[in-house]
């Protein structure tokens, strides 16, 4: 699987949400399940997805669709 | 119980973390113990308490106050894919003195060994246990932070914070099937209840109902019991392990 897909797919499956809905716009509590218990859920998929252990800062930091991209090259996932 | 599951224990060289090694050992766990530094004396323990029981006991290494080489130590062992079940915070050091006489500076380094190098910790490992959505969490705190009497600023209100803090980890994780409960012993007989002024030391036998110190592996076995699946719906709980009080 193609590391975007598993990107997406993290998204997907912590929100319910579906593919057309990811976009820039999508950013920390812009929708109701992306709050701070959907934060903690969102990180587990992708630390999962990706097989890496994402900084503090940087969980804090991942604050959109877009910033989580950016994020990730840090730790050599390249979407 | 426990076998198939691998149980990291802090502060496992004496005392009830001495004792959480042999029940866990002995229910069939594996075991990470932790100590601060490494000695031959330790190893050797280990590995024959891990022959007698048929369990794998691996010694890990590292300062509680070091999260630089705590983050190092939990790294290699999830690289050698080695899961984390069970998580026993049981290291802490102990303090009595009343407040007036008691340094900021003391208090604050009391906080950080009982109190906030727990969290690091947990933080840590909270996240493996929500990747593999399963995990227990067993503080060991003590009835002190409870109780609250005289002389118990510093290691009764860290380890009140610490069962505080219990509460509200078992409601966020609880999300991710990660418990989290806290056990507190009553007044235990181990070194460090000898550092204790016999004053104080007799005043709290005597609020025991039971009249007498807990024995290391009663502390053990409980911990032992919320840390396994007996305890799948127990969550958020402090158990008073005390010999019930008068």
């Amino acid at each position: 699987m193609l590391n975007k897909q598993k990107y997406d797919n993290a998204f997907m499956a912590s929100f319910s949400i579906s593919q057309d809905e990811l976009n820039n716009k999508l950013v920390y509590q812009s929708i109701p399940a992306w709050d701070s218990v959907g934060h903690m859920g969102l990180m587990t998929a992708i630390e999962e997805a990706f097989n890496i252990t994402l900084e503090m800062d940087d969980i804090l930091d991942f604050s959109s669709y877009g910033k989580g991209v950016e994020i990730l090259q840090k730790y050599d996932v390249i979407l | 119980m426990l076998k198939g599951k691998t149980a990291l224990i802090t502060g496992s060289n004496r005392g009830i973390g001495r004792a959480l090694i042999e029940a866990f050992a002995k229910d069939g766990a594996d075991i990470l113990a932790h100590a601060r530094a490494g000695s031959s004396g330790f190893v050797h323990d280990m590995q024959r308490v891990a022959t007698l029981y048929g369990v794998n006991v691996r010694p890990i290494f590292f300062d509680l106050l070091d999260v630089t080489s705590m983050k190092s130590a939990i790294r290699a062992v999830v690289t050698a894919g080695i899961p984390i079940d069970i998580l026993i915070n049981n290291a802490g050091v102990a303090h009595g003195g009343l407040f007036q006489m008691t340094p900021i500076n003391e208090i604050r380094r009391v906080f950080e060994v009982n109190f906030f190098s727990q969290l690091e910790l947990t933080q840590i490992i909270s996240r493996i246990m929500c990747r593999q959505k399963s995990g227990s969490i067993v503080n060991i705190a003590t009835i002190a932070g409870l109780d609250l009497q005289i002389g118990n600023v510093a290691y009764g209100v860290s380890k009140a914070a610490l069962m505080a803090a219990t509460k509200t980890l078992a409601s966020e994780l609880a999300h991710f099937n990660v418990r989290v409960n806290a056990v507190a012993p009553g007044l235990t007989d181990t070194e460090m209840a000898k550092l204790m002024d016999n004053k104080a030391e007799k005043a709290m036998v005597n609020r025991s109902a039971m009249k007498r110190m807990a024995r290391v592996e009663e502390i053990a076995d409980v911990a032992l019991f919320l840390a396994s699946d007996r305890a799948s719906f127990i969550n958020g709980q402090v158990l008073r392990v005390d010999g019930g009080s008068e």
